[in-house]
């Protein structure tokens, strides 16, 4: 069994007027458990499209999406969610968190999708947003929280089911460069430690250092710009 | 449940207020609701609280007792039918109480006298004096109600338009017939009071206006088969016959169900509202993975738990209100009504929140991400 993602031949068409648009062009990826890949490129040029694919909440035209090794382009919309619930951590563009849960529960409501709270679960996400320096935000609400916090609250929420993919889209949008690296780098700690493929859809030429891969969509094709050493990345004390 | 709450803690002006409707809602129904069973009590009581199952009435009398008139020699024959247990007469007129020869408006009093025989299943418990007696046929026994009015034990009243005048040795609870209380008189004086006029009792020996049966699964047909003239109904439907009986209630009634209809309106837009609202935020739940399933959870366990404080201090209002209206008000509660009416209205706003399910598991977790492009 392939892990990982793998997309073949993907094409997405979008109907505008009588025309018929390529939003994705045959695009076709694979990202390997571990392996933090960038995908850059210009406003419109399908990367959401592509994200949104890869995330299981939309469906492709043609060609098929393999999470794990599992065909997802024939799943149902109950298996969907589900698919997006265990395999993928999505990160927005805004961190997106529920208004009225504290950032501990943020969490948990996660767990609560699949079934009960557990005991483990509460240590493992009190543990978890340690790890991303929450420790002492466990009882605030998103409102009492700067961005940077919200994103790490954003990031420790699409870690809380252990996923294989991670899945960020502009995870850097809303935040200062210091912010941003902190928030990025700490994505690229979890993809290297935990052994989960990750793309990020990202602006931020910045960031790119923190990747292996960098993908370029333009007009619908994803084409291999550069591999990145990734020199500057310090492994991370205290992680596996 | 969680979330649900989670966000009642969070935003609770938002839902207070929601809940403020609800039990304004409640109160009314409730309010409304002991109204109407208070009437009905004070129509029918007598009728009612009677240990009678089943009443002969004349035929064509359309189960009225101001329309019917029978012989109470049926008697005999009717006790030796199929499941009759026992069988006892029973007349009723309306009446006025007069004080004292008085012609001052506060003296006069509406009453309904009520004939039965001393003894008989139907003669009611005092709570205050003694029963009545065959001996003693201007003794009767009254709805305490009457207390209030400044009778008393041992006072004698005179009925207006008649030469009869009559002697309180009891009081009764409970007892009101066609929104006035209730006289009960020995069978005998009633038929003095009722039938003052010659001739108007027909030419009945022993004129009665009903007789009223005990006994559990009687067939009311084959009574009228065995009897000639007779109409045999249940207790209920002689209540039913009552006039006005049915129009009062019919009113009621239709006040409930239309407060029940808006009701159910009324809330179903604020919960609409509400998660109109937060489309956005299912949107991204749904995003992370969150099922329909999940979702509609949330919402129903939210409004649920909405309801239920709701309806309780509804509840709480309601008997408040009861305690301190005026005595004289018509306003019944029963245990059982206020569980009917709760369990109503908890059901009526579940299904009104329905439509807000409906909502959710139509949005799109990709227009609530807002990067559709």
């Amino acid at each position: 069994m392939t892990k990982g993602l793998q997309m073949k031949e993907l094409t997405k068409y979008y109907n505008e007027g009588s025309n018929r648009i390529a939003a994705l062009d045959h695009v076709s990826i694979s990202v390997e458990p571990g392996e933090f890949v960038a995908v850059v490129g210009p406003s419109g040029s399908g990367k959401s499209t592509f994200l949104s694919i890869a995330g299981a909440l939309l469906k492709a035209s043609e060609g098929e999406v393999k999470l794990n090794g599992n065909n997802i382009s024939a799943l149902t919309a109950q298996e969907l969610a589900d698919t997006r619930l265990k395999e993928i951590g999505f990160i927005m563009q805004s961190s997106n968190l529920v208004p009225y849960l504290n950032v501990l529960d943020q969490l948990l409501i996660i767990k609560r999708m699949s079934g009960k709270v557990k005991r483990e679960d509460k240590e493992f996400a009190v543990k978890l947003l340690e790890k991303l320096g929450l420790g002492s935000k466990l009882k605030s609400f998103p409102e009492e929280l700067s961005g940077g916090e919200k994103q790490r609250t954003a990031i420790a929420r699409a870690l809380i089911n252990d996923p294989n993919i991670i899945l960020a889209d502009e995870p850097t949008a809303s935040l200062d460069t210091k912010r941003a690296h902190e928030v990025v780098s700490l994505i690229a700690q979890e993809v290297n430690s935990g052994q989960k493929a990750a793309i990020m859809v990202t602006h931020d030429e910045r960031m790119l250092e923190y990747c292996d891969k960098v993908y370029r969509m333009e007009d619908g094709k994803l084409s291999l710009q550069q591999a990145v050493k990734k020199s500057n990345l310090k492994e991370p004390a205290g992680t596996r | 449940m969680f979330l649900a709450v989670k966000e009642l803690m969070h935003s609770k002006m938002r839902f207070l207020m929601i809940v403020i409707i609800f039990v304004l809602l409640a109160w009314l129904v409730f309010i409304l609701s002991g109204l109407g069973n208070g009437l009905s009590t004070l129509a029918a009581s007598t009728f009612k609280t009677m240990k009678a199952d089943y009443v002969i009435f004349e035929e064509g009398s359309q189960s009225s007792m101001s329309k019917s008139l029978l012989s109470d020699q049926l008697i005999p024959e009717v006790q030796l039918l199929p499941n009759v247990i026992a069988a006892a007469p029973m007349g009723s007129t309306m009446a006025t109480a007069l004080k004292e020869q008085s012609t001052r408006n506060e003296d006069k009093l509406d009453i309904a006298i009520i004939g039965i025989n001393p003894g008989s299943f139907l003669e009611p418990a005092v709570v205050e004096g003694e029963g009545l007696s065959t001996e003693n046929p201007t003794g009767v026994i009254v709805n305490s109600t009457m207390k209030e009015e400044g009778f008393a034990i041992g006072d004698t009243f005179q009925l207006d338009g008649t030469t009869q005048a009559l002697t309180i040795i009891g009081f009764v609870e409970n007892q009101t017939y066609n929104h006035v209380a209730s006289v009960f008189t020995p069978m005998a004086e009633w038929r003095k009071i009722a039938f003052a006029a010659p001739g108007s009792d027909k030419g009945v020996t022993g004129p009665v206006n009903a007789i009223m049966l005990q006994g559990k699964d009687i067939d009311p047909d084959a009574i009228d088969n065995k009897l000639t003239g007779t109409d045999t109904v249940t207790r209920s439907g002689a209540v039913q016959g009552m006039p006005g009986y049915k129009e009062e209630n019919g009113t009621i009634f239709m006040m409930l169900a239309f407060l029940l209809a808006i009701a159910a309106f009324v809330l179903g837009v604020f919960f609409y509202v509400i998660t109109m609202q937060k489309t956005n935020q299912f949107g991204i739940m749904k995003a992370i993975g969150a099922s329909n399933k999940f979702l509609s959870k949330a919402i129903v366990s939210q409004v649920f738990v909405l309801s239920l404080i709701s309806i309780v201090v509804g509840i709480l209002l309601t008997y408040g209100t009861a305690a301190i209206m005026p005595k004289g008000m018509p306003f019944k509660l029963e245990t059982n009504l206020v569980v009917t009416y709760s369990i109503i209205l908890l059901v009526i706003s579940i299904l009104s929140s329905m439509v807000s399910v409906r909502k959710i598991t139509k949005i799109d977790p990709l227009k609530a991400l807002g990067r559709v492009e």
